[in-house]
């Protein structure tokens, strides 16, 4: 996204606070990590972020048509690479009888897994806000739904791809392949003006919550080639791919039974992968008041390839707590194990409301020992450990 | 029209209260005739929203707020269903919870999560934890259907400010309860609860719950202001103050579904 455009977005948002019914939400991020200092590498063994985020909806009279937007800007004390900014949202949604229209720029989810979003394809990965891929760059869309009593059918045109952003030798989380990322490759002569196209059904019956999805168009995770003769730089290269897949989940009782698989084709070939897991609670353990959940999911790719695959035959084991106190706190605790060549490592994600309404977290990973071969291995000395204050006006 | 009806069938209820007297009625059975006449009362209101404003305070007397908007749906021959919107604090807002309850069977419970756009289905087993922190139970703030207990008439006496109520201890027959048994104390004019007292695992006292501030709305439906629950063991309490209530919204099975938590914020 245009930098400037949308710091023009941003500078206009006094004025649309002058248009009635227009709730607003803003959300001040103050975040800082600190690595631990083994690495070699010039980047910084400490830095501090900065995210802003508003968004702001309004509902017509009629109440059938609501208008999003919600810019993001994000800004780093030291690493200029992770300066960016980004419309998440700028959509207006009408609703009919049974049917639901959406244009503009917007955000979906797809999926049921924890460790991993597998088949979550519709949104670009936001790859300078971390390296757990639950940030999402907004999606220019057009979006209709079919709405029956317990699912729904979906078609969306995609124009518009946005390109994935990696960071450079100086950054933290440097994947270790020098990258240039303004010479993005495509396969289709459209470039990133390519139509992509997905359909979506979605739903439950009983106890199972269902999706099952089809997507066509440009890949959002691309693969390298070299930028020159002598290898010192690689182009991410975009292929086109036509994808199915499924997410399911089973609730019984305290049990959480998931499942998402895809099959992924392209001219290079075709591939399968797939999560499942479960997740079981113990509720109301110390007085009946702490929730202490144990999860378990297995990853697999049929590339077998742990080079190029993250999580090609993986297993991650975790435990959430909730203390369901007062201040909502919060514990996820869990590892990674490749069970290939047995790279490990260990995340933990805290959280609780401080002051009246700010939230405090925590967040931390340490990368056990990482195989040379492995994907992770550029994280090898990244052990880090950050605090999250968010502010909500 | 409605309220007609309504007044046909708590007469014809009440009738066959009187003649099942004269055959010696058992508690257990009087106590169910009571909580079926209550429940014909409180039946046809279609739906309504209204917004909770809910005051945590711990034994030192520090209070913490929480702001939710509620939706209701009748659905007529199984459990109702419910939406509530989270406003505040504003770390949870745009947090949504969908239930739809089924009596005995397990309740079908989804939450939405606005940074990330994610509908979860959760687990609803979670019936005696706490919701939000407070000291209302989940299974306290559900919807009240006959068949999720048993019943047994214990004494009419005054209750409240004043009112001529019946006494009913109640037994939960869904599973996962945190409860052993309820008092219920509820007037005999209107038929509307007064006072609960929960008894825990142990068979403890552990909350009383007071109604306060009854309204009557369009249709005969009455609603309290404020629901106060004090927690025995731990010192704590919360007051729920409601507000907005309104009744026949025009919201229907598609305002309640997992594709509408999408779009409530």
């Amino acid at each position: 996204m245009n930098r400037l455009s949308t710091l023009i977005l941003f500078a206009l948002l006094p004025l649309s606070l002058a248009v009635p019914a227009v709730e607003t939400n803003t959300e001040l991020a103050i975040i800082g990590q600190a690595f631990n200092s083994s690495d070699n590498s010039d980047a910084a063994d400490q830095r501090l972020g900065l995210n802003l985020q508003t968004r702001l909806t309004h509902n017509t009279k009629s109440g059938n048509g609501t208008f999003v937007f919600q810019p993001f800007v994000s800004w780093d004390q030291r690493d200029d690479e992770r300066n960016h900014t980004d419309i998440r949202e700028l959509n207006y949604l009408h609703a009919f009888d049974n049917w639901e229209v959406q244009a503009g720029i917007g955000k979906v989810f797809w999926g049921v897994a924890e460790s991993n979003h597998l088949v979550d394809v519709i949104n670009q990965t936001d790859a300078l806000e971390g390296i757990d891929g639950e940030d999402k760059l907004g999606q220019p869309m057009l979006r209709v739904s079919r709405l029956f009593e317990q699912s729904t059918l979906e078609f969306f045109a995609l124009p518009g791809f946005r390109e994935r952003a990696f960071l450079g030798p100086d950054s933290r989380f440097y994947l270790g392949l020098p990258i240039d990322d303004d010479k993005a490759q495509f396969q289709s002569d459209d470039g990133d003006n390519h139509v992509d196209y997905a359909l979506r059904l979605s739903g439950y019956a009983g106890d199972l919550d269902y999706g099952v999805a089809y997507f066509d168009g440009t890949s959002r995770e691309p693969s390298f080639i070299p930028g020159n003769e002598a290898g010192s730089v690689f182009l991410p290269y975009y292929a086109q791919m036509q994808q199915w897949s499924v997410d399911a989940q089973y609730t019984k009782e305290a049990w959480l039974w998931k499942l998402e698989a895809l099959n992924n084709e392209q001219s290079s070939g075709s591939y399968s992968a797939a999560v499942a897991g479960l997740e079981y609670t113990f509720f109301g353990l110390r007085d009946g008041v702490l929730d202490t959940g144990v999860l378990l999911e297995l990853h697999q790719d049929s590339r077998d390839d742990a080079t190029n695959v993250l999580l090609q035959n993986d297993v991650f084991i975790g435990t959430r707590l909730a203390f369901n106190d007062e201040v909502d706190t919060a514990l996820l605790v869990g590892g990674f194990v490749d069970l290939d060549d047995e790279s490990t490592s260990l995340r933990v994600e805290g959280s609780r409301r401080v002051l009246t309404d700010a939230k405090l977290s925590i967040e931390g990973q340490i990368f056990g020992d990482i195989d040379p071969e492995n994907r992770s291995f550029g994280f090898k000395d990244n052990d880090y450990i950050q605090l999250e204050l968010q502010l909500f006006f | 029209m409605l309220n007609k009806s309504i007044q046909t069938l708590v007469l014809a209820c009440s009738l066959a209260a009187f003649t099942t007297n004269v055959y010696s009625e058992t508690p257990e059975e009087k106590g169910l005739a009571i909580i079926t006449a209550a429940d014909e009362r409180d039946t046809g209101w279609g739906d309504f929203t209204a917004d909770m404003e809910m005051v945590l305070e711990n034994r030192a007397g520090k209070q913490s707020i929480r702001k939710v908007t509620s939706r209701n749906l009748e659905v007529q021959g199984d459990g109702d269903k419910g939406l509530s919107l989270f406003k505040e604090p504003r770390d949870v807002r745009g947090t949504a919870m969908l239930t739809f309850t089924h009596g005995l069977d397990p309740d079908d419970q989804w939450l939405y999560l606005p940074a990330v756009k994610r509908v979860k289905r959760i687990s609803s087993k979670n019936k005696s934890g706490p919701f939000m922190g407070s000291e209302f139970a989940f299974e306290d703030l559900g919807s009240q259907e006959i068949e999720k207990y048993t019943y047994k008439y214990l004494r009419d006496e005054v209750c409240g400010e004043g009112y001529e109520c019946t006494v009913i201890e109640r037994y939960p027959a869904y599973e996962n309860s945190g409860y052993t048994k309820q008092i219920v104390w509820m007037d005999k004019e209107h038929y509307r609860a007064i006072k609960i007292e929960f008894y825990d695992r142990k068979e403890k006292l552990l909350k009383t719950l007071d109604f306060k501030g009854y309204n009557e709305y369009p249709g005969g439906f009455w609603r309290a202001d404020t629901f106060l629950m004090q927690n025995h063991q731990t010192g704590k309490k919360t007051t729920l103050n409601w507000t907005n209530y309104e009744f026949s919204t025009g919201l229907s099975d598609k305002d309640f579904s997992k594709n509408s938590l999408q779009r409530l914020l």
